[in-house]
């Protein structure tokens, strides 16, 4: 049989991606594994001939477009954030987030200012596209992390960062201003293996599609 | 290795996306680039070349604007923007437009292989100079000359070793139709989007229910029978013909012998560019395409000459990752020493096994020998003495210029040097 690698990132999508592999009988002997370690990739047992792997988020794509990994299931943000050559198969329906700018709330006013923003965000591509359609200057800060941080010890004005209910932004007292993105997980696939491992992969896809559509 | 300070030194570096070819890997692509030479060369291709650097207003009147910010671009003494090629097709399409169709004719086989340029990602680990080889048949628009292109394709891969590839053909004429209803920036989201190969709420694009319907499909458009289950998504005579053509260019590969083909309307490449029959050649070993092209019948209109026009281009670099070259080690396999006494006759020795095929250095001194080299010969007093490195003992034994061709498996003809 073909033997197929699947990647999965470590994160707040782990747990659902497992899930639903485990939904579609294709992660057997891995009930015992909820959060691997989060930092270190490793390999997971999987159904016969396939294996999957866990990998940093922004990894995902870097590891399916090079034909190490055959598929993998990343967030939508990932995929706005740098173009890569492969394949966005399904929209998985889960980890439902958006991307928004937020300033600190005494500050919010400051949006229908125009004045020069510095905007801290792990996403400087996707910051930049959207404020080239606004009308006011932007200075963006690019962090690996902890964004909402950034305005508290002023190093940036405001963030451009993920949000999923609203309860980060509101401890750090920050208030949203423009939605830049909606993101949620997608299933993504290398260019040549959709061709080259069809007879394989192609069950695999509809499997996990029709799961993640039941799923909800 | 620890990281020192010395060792981030400007002239330790290559530029992002640049690398070094080592003699073994740059034998690899030097073999893959001959074998392909020789295929266009016997398929009636002549080779030609054309300048690294183009004015940037040439290569994005044939490519389109949406390539401008991927160029290297320099500025010329007078100003002017100067681009490096990104691709060789565009270059082609402005010589046989200029000058080649005007002076020889058509239909024109033209070839090239040469180095193209891409200001990639930062980081993104891809190279930002790379050679490209391919062919474009120019100025006939039959489905035998595509059916002609993809067979050479199917030939070049062969030639290189490469196994288990498959030709996959879709088509940009049958999808163009299929999407003409949609209201213009719907049309173009639909092809973007297309272009990124996003599949997912590819349908939620189109208000359209035939445009969705079709665009839910198009991933499944593909292997035995997809002809007739994509007849129903043509919305006018121009898509049922473009699907008959598509047929017609099968039929013809078949007579050529070329099995390992099958039909992918998910098959996009770029709008841009391409107008009808467009296909990728994929393969066990590699994630990325050997090799890609297509009919593109607009592009010479842009340089002043109506032409049809089809052709493809093989990454060669990552061609070499999978091809199985006959003899590319890039090392002598043979050394000559002598002393000084007995030089000319170890240099006539030398010339004679370079006339008939093999890669010989001649060493001054047998501390000279290069580590790599197979035979090691020593000339003196009017004797040969013989060391083949990789057989057992190693040892020197004396041989006869006979036993000398027979061991370098030379045919036995006796060599100038004799005398």
């Amino acid at each position: 049989m073909v033997a197929l690698t699947l990647v999965v990132p470590t994160g707040r999508l782990l747990e659902d991606a497992l899930a639903l592999l485990r939904r579609s009988g294709f992660l057997v002997g891995a009930a015992g594994i909820e959060r691997p370690a989060e930092e270190r990739s490793l390999i997971l047992p999987g159904d016969d001939g396939l294996r999957v792997v866990v990998a940093k988020p922004a990894d995902v794509p870097t590891y399916v477009e090079r034909g190490a990994a055959d598929v993998g299931i990343v967030g939508k943000d990932i995929l706005l954030e740098r173009e890569h050559d492969i394949y966005e198969m399904v929209d998985l329906g889960f980890g439902a987030c958006r991307g928004v700018v937020a300033l600190p709330a005494g500050l919010a006013d400051r949006w229908d200012v125009g004045t020069l923003l510095r905007i801290a965000t792990r996403y400087p591509r996707i910051t930049a596209r959207f404020f080239e359609t606004q009308p006011r200057p932007v200075e963006i800060v690019a962090l690996h992390g902890a964004v909402e941080l950034a305005p508290r010890i002023g190093l940036a004005d405001g963030i451009m960062d993920l949000v999923v209910t609203g309860a980060t932004l509101r401890a750090n007292l920050l208030t949203e201003v423009a939605e830049v993105f909606r993101s949620t997980a997608r299933l993504v696939v290398n260019r040549a293996s959709l061709r080259t491992k069809a007879s394989r992969l192609r069950p695999l896809l509809d499997e996990v599609a029709a799961q993640a559509a039941a799923g909800g | 290795m620890r990281l020192r300070e010395s060792s981030t030194a400007r002239w330790r570096q290559l530029p992002d996306g640049l690398r070094d070819l080592p003699p073994r890997e740059a034998a690899r692509r030097g073999a893959v680039a001959s074998a392909l030479r020789e295929t266009f060369q016997r398929w009636g291709y002549r080779e030609v070349v054309t300048p690294t650097l183009e004015f940037l207003e040439t290569i994005v009147q044939g490519a389109g604007p949406g390539l401008a910010d991927r160029l290297f671009k320099i500025v010329d003494r007078g100003g002017e923007l100067l681009a490096l090629r990104p691709e060789i097709t565009v270059p082609i399409a402005r010589l046989a437009a200029t000058r080649l169709l005007r002076e020889e004719g058509r239909p024109l086989r033209l070839a090239y292989v040469g180095s193209v340029f891409r200001g990639q990602d930062a980081g993104s680990g891809r190279l930002r100079e790379f050679t490209q080889a391919g062919v474009e048949l120019l100025g006939a628009g039959e489905p035998e000359a595509d059916a002609e292109v993809i067979a050479l394709a199917a030939e070049a891969l062969a030639r290189c070793g490469v196994r288990g590839a498959v030709i996959h053909v879709g088509d940009l004429a049958f999808l163009s139709d299929a999407l003409a209803g949609l209201p213009e920036g719907e049309q173009e989201e639909v092809r973007q989007r297309l272009y990124r190969r996003e599949f997912a709420g590819l349908e939620a694009a189109s208000a359209d229910p035939s445009a969705a319907r079709l665009l839910r499909a198009l991933p499944r458009l593909h292997g035995p029978g997809t002809l007739d289950r994509a007849a129903v998504f043509a919305r006018s005579p121009r898509g049922t013909a473009a699907l008959q053509r598509l047929g017609a260019v099968l039929a013809c590969l078949e007579d050529y012998g070329v099995t390992d083909v099958e039909v992918d309307l998910a098959i996009i490449r770029d709008f841009s560019y391409y107008t009808g029959l467009v296909f990728e050649a994929y393969g066990p070993g590699t994630g990325y395409p050997l090799l890609g092209g297509g009919r593109y019948d607009a592009l010479l209109g842009r340089f002043g000459a109506d032409c049809p026009a089809t052709g493809f281009a093989i990454g060669v670099e990552r061609l070499s990752e999978v091809a199985v070259p006959r003899e590319a080690s890039g090392a002598a396999e043979v050394v000559v020493t002598a002393t000084a006494r007995d030089r000319r006759q170890a240099l006539l020795l030398a010339e004679d096994l370079r006339r008939r095929g093999r890669s010989v250095v001649v060493a001054a001194a047998p501390s000279a020998v290069p580590p790599a080299a197979r035979f090691l010969i020593r000339v003196g007093d009017g004797e040969i003495l013989l060391t083949d490195r990789r057989a057992e003992g190693a040892g020197e034994r004396p041989v006869t210029r006979a036993q000398l061709a027979a061991e370098l498996g030379l045919p036995p003809a006796v060599g100038v040097w004799s005398h």
